[in-house]
């Protein structure tokens, strides 16, 4: 039969890989993977930790400052728990949407309690003889950011 | 003596109006023009300011949002991928990471970006599968086709 505009449909034509070949590529991929871990061949290790009702991309020896009160005095070291992603040179580990606690560690101090410089509310309102001004200092904390570790317990 | 009611000759005198002028003339001071040395002007322009500083506080998320939005589209597209098919095949995928980190790894983390958008992409396969069926006709009443011989 000769091939019209309307013999295949108008969109491109989606094949999948084979499941058997793909699950064992996979398995392939994890093996190596977790092999790295296990010999310690990366680098610097990156990881998106979900603190604070915000999202950071955090080193070791990072910087991080949060615009609220955290009930630890300064000096104590804190585990965040909800990580997203981890990446390396070579490799990432993306969470779905968060990955084990017995795969990443990130340990943090907390470095610094104060308050931020003096933000100035104004409203107005104009031929009204309305206007009202208020000086807001958020609380602030400082955290260091001082390991980021990965285990090999991949499946 | 005691006096009951304070002499004519004192009066109650503002003595400090130069710092009261300084507080609002020392936030005016990189304006253009004369209202960075008249008070009067100076007044006007420093509330204005003001309220402007406030309201732009509440505008800088959504500007902030729709530059993170701009840099994800560009980057998706280099990978073959339109913003709206990238963020939704990764939400469907429970993969949590917001505009922020998506455009800050966009940046900074090329590879992983590439990851993403290969993830978004085998996703997106696996949906128009799964939406388009085993091409064979529906089972239903109505719908069955009849064939008149």
């Amino acid at each position: 039969v000769a091939k019209t505009s309307l013999t295949s449909p108008p969109w491109p034509e989606v094949k999948l890989p084979d499941p058997v070949e793909e699950a064992k590529y996979h398995a392939e991929v994890v093996q190596k993977v977790n092999k790295m871990i296990a010999t310690g061949q990366y680098g610097r290790l990156f990881a998106v930790v979900h603190f604070a009702s915000k999202q950071w991309k955090i080193t070791s020896e990072d910087l991080i400052m949060m615009d609220n009160v955290l009930e630890a005095e300064c000096g104590d070291r804190i585990r965040m728990e909800k990580v997203l992603l981890v990446g390396a040179d070579d490799f990432t580990l993306i969470g779905r949407p968060l990955l084990g606690k017995n795969l990443v560690r990130v340990e943090a101090t907390v470095i610094e309690k104060t308050e931020s410089w003096p933000k100035i509310n104004m409203r107005f309102r104009k031929k009204r003889n309305y206007q009202r001004k208020k000086i807001i200092t958020n609380p602030q904390t400082v955290l260091r950011i001082n390991t980021i570790e990965i285990f090999p317990c991949l499946s | 003596m005691v006096l009951l009611s304070a002499p004519r000759w004192l009066r109650n005198r503002l003595t400090d109006r130069f710092w009261r002028v300084q507080e609002v003339l020392k936030y005016a001071r990189h304006f253009r023009g004369r209202k960075n040395r008249c008070y009067k002007l100076a007044v006007r322009s420093v509330r204005r300011a003001f309220v402007r500083s406030t309201k732009a506080r509440r505008e800088k998320k959504r500007f902030l949002r729709a530059l993170w939005v701009t840099r994800i589209e560009a980057a998706s597209l280099e990978h073959g991928l339109k913003y709206s098919a990238f963020i939704s095949n990764l939400l469907k995928s429970q993969v949590e990471l917001n505009r922020k980190m998506i455009a800050d790894l966009a940046i900074y983390e090329p590879k992983t970006f590439k990851s993403l958008a290969a993830l978004a992409q085998r996703r997106r396969e696996e949906g128009f599968l799964a939406a388009l069926g085993d091409g064979k006709e529906p089972e239903g009443i109505f719908s069955r086709i009849v064939h008149h011989y």
